[in-house]
């Protein structure tokens, strides 16, 4: 029986190019980590998702134990896992996110 | 709350040669911005690296002494 939650997770990184799992809404987000992540890809123009997890402790569990990391917010790109600003920031500097997002929205 | 010291010493467990350097970000000891330089860090992805740190800080990071993390992970050579 597998698990209704892995398939919601399973079927959100797919449909969403760029998901962003976090605290509040886009209106209002609820961690200023969050609100950075949202920044951050605000500069590239293409569109993104943020899917609130701060009420939803069984689907928080879910994706740590999935990804193998602890915090939020947690970000998706075409479906793969790239941790967070701290790891975002860095790929960016060496200019890896421009192709990458690209790539995911087949441009 | 967690002191500097208290940070390093988590990880420095895990990584015995890191050289750690740790900012309060907001004063309140518990927002931290942490750079930790160690060659377990080699051939290891962004992604890993930071799971190390996460790792290391596991216990004060679940008992909420640490409420939020920025992490930079490098090797002694800075790659």
């Amino acid at each position: 029986m597998s698990n209704p939650i892995e398939e919601e997770v399973q079927r959100e990184i797919k449909t969403n190019k760029i998901l962003i799992y976090g605290k509040g809404t886009k209106q209002m987000p609820m961690c200023g980590f969050t609100r950075e992540t949202m920044q951050f890809f605000d500069k590239y123009g293409f569109p993104y998702e943020l899917i609130d997890v701060l009420q939803n402790p069984a689907k928080r569990e879910f994706l740590t134990k999935m990804t193998n990391w602890p915090t939020l917010p947690k970000v998706f790109i075409d479906g793969q896992f790239y941790g967070d600003t701290d790891i975002l920031d860095p790929m960016a500097a060496k200019g890896e996110i421009e192709p990458l997002l690209k790539k995911a929205f087949g441009k | 709350m967690i002191t500097n010291d208290a940070l390093t010493s988590y990880i420095r467990k895990t990584m015995s040669d890191a050289a750690v350097s740790v900012t309060d970000r907001t004063g309140t000891m518990d927002h931290f911005s942490i750079k930790v330089v160690s060659d377990h860090f080699k051939g290891k992805n962004l992604l890993d690296r930071h799971r190390m740190v996460y790792q290391a800080l596991d216990e004060p990071m679940k008992d909420g002494r640490i409420h939020a993390l920025e992490i930079k992970a490098e090797t002694a050579d800075g790659s």
